[in-house]
């Protein structure tokens, strides 16, 4: 059976706990909730996740309870929350409440078996594309279900939340399996088997968008990790350039020109691991390949250009789904070099976008976003030298940045930096300094990207990521990587 | 995704009665503004058309740079030493890229700055200011 998520931000849910808490203590006689609205994620027509656009907290008079009574939602919250859902053009509604006995494990009520059905009745009379979906929580369980019908309901799988940190909770009513011990996180043989960072990268599917110098350095650290999925994404071919930095490409995949991604499907699936390469060819601006992000659990970019991080970015605010940016830059002045950074840079509802970090550049990008002809005409009248790569492209250094990005995975699964992340993990190799940075150099607190995105979590009840096929190819025309 | 931002603002202006219309160009998209007044002289006419590339992500915050003009032209009867870009083909009409910056430190601003902004920004480049950069 496929799994069924519902994804939520990690502040949404650590709220949602805290709003019901009052349910696990003391008399434990009463029951809390709340009510949410719900965007989509689908994967080839398939819905695959549930995602919390936000939840709509109780006013006073919305949630009526009684000591040793099951809850009621007024028909007023349920209005406007229907009202909400209607108007914002997600999918459905999420109803969570508390059974405050419920201590490891979890059920729902009959009374619960016998509402929502009714509930879910009333919801389709009112707007025939209404979901239901509802969570019971125990103090340390939850247990969910879907009611795309008023018939059997379909149930949810995992919840998972994101934000500082990445957790995998069983929406099966039972409690989640201990987290291995401090000293297992790094030993491969216990973490693959037991519920530690490993086994869940074992679960899971990687995207890795860019497949040369630093992404053919990702997969290859996922898959010793552990991985045994991944979707790597590259629209372009082997050169001899770049056969000083690309994991596993020959000087024949570069006489042939063949895919980037397909090199790296061959040498990865021929390790052995049991990983499993979907290799895409073409460029992450194209909305049909962007679909191809779906799929994936978490994503690295490694990409050298704004546009694709910035597309990155939106589909991380918009699906909830974690982003790990990775690259390197080179800072110099008249006298030389002054900096080498390789970098590592995580995105995730809380946080802020490479915009808002300074790291997207206003004018690269609507260069980057101008035809490959239009493109050119700038750079022959000198427009935008300043704007032309000037990213270091050699093994050694990528490494530098693709080994901070799988740090940061492993972190995010089962914590053990120091948080809060910093805004940029960067390391300077001309000063031998590793910088955490906490500035945010172009802090947008409107920003309609990572702050206030109207279509955070939306998923694909949103308009679609990307651009038409041929106008990313226009973009994507001429363009030249750094030799 | 699509540059409906930029829509919105040319046909607000269009309603407003400027001339200014939307322009595919295979799929690069440019704002053609029309009758944009000049003194004469030096400038052999009185109203010129001007042409600028939108870019696609414009909706995400991209700044706008730069613009075409349409051919022919003279300057003081010679040419101006800013119009010097490559010449393009659009609606059966030639235009030339001019070299026309924001000043350094007060670039597009994409959180004020709008279409209708630029046009102003451009219409600079025919009066005082283009003026004296082709003197020096």
């Amino acid at each position: 059976m496929p799994e069924l998520n519902l994804r939520i931000s990690a502040a949404d849910w650590d709220r949602l706990r805290k709003h019901c808490a009052p349910s696990f203590r003391g008399k434990r006689d009463t029951e809390y909730g709340a009510i949410g609205l719900l965007g989509k994620r689908t994967v080839a027509g398939r819905l695959s996740e549930l995602i919390v656009a936000r939840i709509l907290w109780p006013e006073p008079g919305d949630v009526i309870t009684h000591p040793h009574c099951a809850l009621t939602f007024s028909s007023r919250y349920m209005r406007r929350a229907h009202m909400a859902m209607r108007k914002e053009g997600l999918c459905g509604l999420l109803t969570v409440h508390t059974h405050p006995m419920s201590d490891e494990y979890v059920d729902f009520s009959c009374y619960d078996n016998e509402q929502d059905p009714l509930l879910m009745e009333n919801l389709v009379d009112l707007w025939p594309d209404t979901w239901l979906s509802s969570v019971v929580l125990g103090a340390q369980c939850q247990k969910g279900r879907l009611w795309v019908s008023r018939q059997q309901p379909a149930w949810l799988t995992t919840l998972v939340s994101v934000g500082e940190s990445l957790r995998y909770l069983p929406l099966d009513g039972q409690p989640a399996p201990a987290a291995p011990a401090p000293s297992e996180i790094f030993d491969r043989a216990m973490a693959l088997t037991g519920s530690g960072a490993l086994a869940q990268l074992g679960r899971r599917t990687a995207a890795v968008v860019g497949a040369s110098g630093t992404g053919s350095l990702m997969c290859e650290l996922l898959v010793r990790g552990g991985a045994k999925r991944i979707i790597t994404i590259d629209h372009d071919v082997v050169k001899d350039a770049n056969l000083n930095r690309i994991l596993y490409a020959t000087k024949d995949d570069a006489r042939l020109r063949r895919p980037k991604v397909e090199v790296l499907k061959r040498g990865i699936e021929g390790l052995g691991l049991g990983c499993e390469v979907v290799a895409v060819v073409g460029s992450i601006l194209d909305s049909d390949v962007m679909k191809q992000l779906n799929e994936a659990d978490f994503i690295f970019g490694c990409v050298d250009r704004d546009f694709p991080r910035m597309l990155l970015c939106q589909y991380a605010y918009q699906y909830r789904v974690p982003y790990i940016d990775v690259g390197a830059e080179i800072g110099g002045d008249s006298e030389g070099i002054v900096s080498t950074d390789a970098r590592a840079n995580y995105i995730a509802p809380g946080r802020w976008c490479l915009r808002c970090t300074g790291l997207i550049n206003a004018r690269r990008l609507a260069f980057e976003s101008l035809t490959g002809p239009e493109r050119k005409r700038r750079i022959a009248q000198g427009y935008s030298d300043d704007l032309l790569l000037k990213q270091p492209a050699v093994m050694d250094i990528n490494m530098r940045a693709a080994s901070m990005g799988m740090m940061l995975l492993r972190h995010l699964l089962q914590p053990f930096l120091l948080t809060p992340l910093p805004v940029t993990l960067a390391e300077n190799l001309v000063t031998y300094n590793m910088k955490p940075v906490a500035a945010v150099r172009a802090k947008n607190d409107v920003c309609d990207i990572c702050q206030a995105n109207p279509a955070a979590g939306f998923g694909d009840c949103a308009e679609p990521l990307g651009l038409p096929s041929d106008v990313a190819a226009s973009l994507i025309e001429d363009e030249e990587e750094p030799e | 995704m699509s540059i409906a931002k930029a829509k919105a603002e040319i046909a607000r202006l269009a309603a407003s009665g400027l001339a200014v219309e939307l322009v595919d160009e295979g799929v690069q998209p440019y704002a053609l503004v029309r009758g944009v007044e000049a003194p004469s002289p030096p400038w052999d006419r009185k109203v010129y058309d001007i042409l600028f590339p939108i870019p696609v992500a414009y909706d995400m915050g991209t700044p706008l740079d730069a613009f075409y003009f349409g051919l022919p032209y003279t300057f003081n009867r010679g040419e101006h030493n800013r119009v010097s870009g490559q010449v393009i083909t659009i609606r059966n009409c030639q235009w030339k890229l001019v070299s026309w910056h924001y000043p350094d430190g007060k670039p597009f601003n994409p959180a004020t700055d709008t279409i209708e902004s630029h046009i102003i920004h451009c219409r600079g480049f025919f009066l005082e200011r283009g003026a004296t950069n082709a003197r020096t």
